[in-house]
């Protein structure tokens, strides 16, 4: 995957980490989003992109690649429909 | 006993934070200065005809610099802290304010910032919308130039104040609208509400007012009458601040002393907006510091804890009644008795529930 078509965080979205979890403020909605753990761990990593952030989970959690590769892409189909992500990434 | 998990990622990111005595909100008067000079104001500081029995406190001190009100919001990321608001005075008069709330955007920080609107033109909403901050509040006092010019005792401020309510329609950011009931306005507030409704932003009515910050009572003046507060509650489709929440003794009343900071123009650290005792300078400690180790904290904290099981006991009509530690504190230096105000608001609100 090249670097253009790694998935982006999108600017308008303000984020840190509070308590060991990625907390996302959608300023323009007025929305707070928090995320779980795997989640946090995508998310401040996205730029290692799916398949190596698939395979680091799966080493970590025991499940199998294909797994982890769907609970991924699960992931940024999510991140994608809060506006979490920049539009026409990935 | 087992606690279960319950609510959203949010609520229980708020739940374990208050458990963890974590403060996730913190506010900053950036200034005192304002525009307009609301009789109510609870501000320290003389605003033209404010009937003070003695006159405002002179600070001998200088107010925070921007390197330092930085430092600041850079302790406070460091805390934890989520919910940042910008107040005043009037924030947008701070001279390094658009610096000041950037560098609060550049830290994450949901911010908010309260504003009287009177000096929003054009490039100023611009500027906000590029901010985008995550929420705007502004206070309106009328529905009519008379009545609201009554408060700020500013000519024109009314007009300035619909101008800006018409050029903040489609700037994206996101309005709320806030109203203190007193008794100037209180034959107006359904136009208040529909003027609200018109420009499309949702309104917050609320029938409490505060004493001043040096503990002068002239704001009790405009309080409103009974009627006015009841028609409040007997309103269907009123946003109402400051009402009562289910909870029991044991729960938290509110954030005070468990989640909340609040810091003056001077870098004086107050238990909360309305808690209006120093537990300490951040010219001298860290913001860290003090809010691990001060013993006001604590007692706030305490207080709060205390406040549901002190209202069961002591207000007969305590489901239907609000209490503020702080407010209570400050008045008569008890952040256990309830407030006249709260309680009248609680018998209204009883007589009107019988009915």
């Amino acid at each position: 995957m090249s670097e253009e078509t790694l998935p982006k965080r999108n600017p308008d979205v303000s984020w840190r980490t509070i308590e060991g979890q990625a907390v996302l403020i959608h300023n323009r909605l007025g929305e707070i989003q928090v995320l779980n753990d795997l989640g946090t761990y995508i998310w401040e990593h996205l730029e290692l992109g799916p398949e190596i952030l698939a395979r680091n989970i799966a080493q970590e959690h025991e499940v199998s690649v294909p797994d982890a590769q769907r609970d991924v892409e699960e992931f940024m189909q999510a991140l994608r429909g809060s506006g979490a992500l920049a539009d026409g990434t990935d | 006993m087992e606690q279960t998990e319950r609510g959203t990622p949010l609520q229980r990111l708020h739940d374990s934070a208050f458990r963890a005595r974590h403060p996730l909100f913190a506010s900053i008067e950036l200034t005192y200065t304002c525009n307009l000079a609301c009789y109510f104001c609870y501000n320290p500081v003389q605003r033209k005809s404010q009937k003070r029995t003695q006159p405002a406190p002179e600070r001998a001190e200088s107010p925070l610099t921007f390197e330092e009100i930085v430092g600041v919001l850079d302790q406070l990321k460091e805390m934890g802290v989520l919910y940042l608001t910008l107040t005043g005075g009037e924030p947008l008069m701070h001279p390094r304010f658009w610096d000041i709330a950037q560098a609060a955007k550049d830290r994450a920080f949901a911010v908010r910032i309260f504003t009287n609107g009177a000096a929003l033109t054009q490039n100023v909403v611009d500027r906000l919308a590029t901010l985008m901050p995550f929420c705007l509040e502004m206070s309106i006092h009328g529905a009519k130039a008379e009545t609201a010019e009554a408060l700020t005792q500013v000519k024109g401020s009314f007009q300035r104040q619909m101008n800006a309510l018409s050029l903040l329609q489609g700037s994206g950011l996101r309005v709320f609208l806030k109203c203190t009931v007193t008794r100037l306005v209180e034959n107006e507030l359904a136009d208040i509400k529909a003027m609200a409704d018109g420009f499309g932003f949702p309104l917050f009515f609320d029938p409490v007012l505060t004493i001043s910050d040096d503990r002068q009572f002239y704001p009790m003046e405009l309080r409103a009458s009974d009627e006015a507060i009841a028609w409040l509650y007997k309103t269907s489709g009123l946003n109402l601040g400051n009402s009562p929440f289910e909870r029991e003794p044991g729960d938290f009343n509110c954030s005070v002393g468990t989640g909340t900071l609040h810091i003056t123009p001077f870098g004086e650290i107050h238990p909360c907006v309305q808690w209006k005792q120093s537990v300490g300078s951040v010219r001298e400690k860290t913001l860290q510091e003090i809010w691990a180790t001060s013993p006001l904290l604590m007692a706030a904290r305490e207080a709060n804890l205390k406040s549901a099981a002190m209202l069961k006991d002591t207000v007969k009509e305590h489901a239907f009644c609000a209490h503020c530690p702080g407010l209570s504190q400050l008045k008569c230096g008890d952040p256990l008795r309830p407030d006249e105000q709260y309680v009248r608001v609680a018998n209204i609100r009883s007589k009107l529930a019988e009915t």
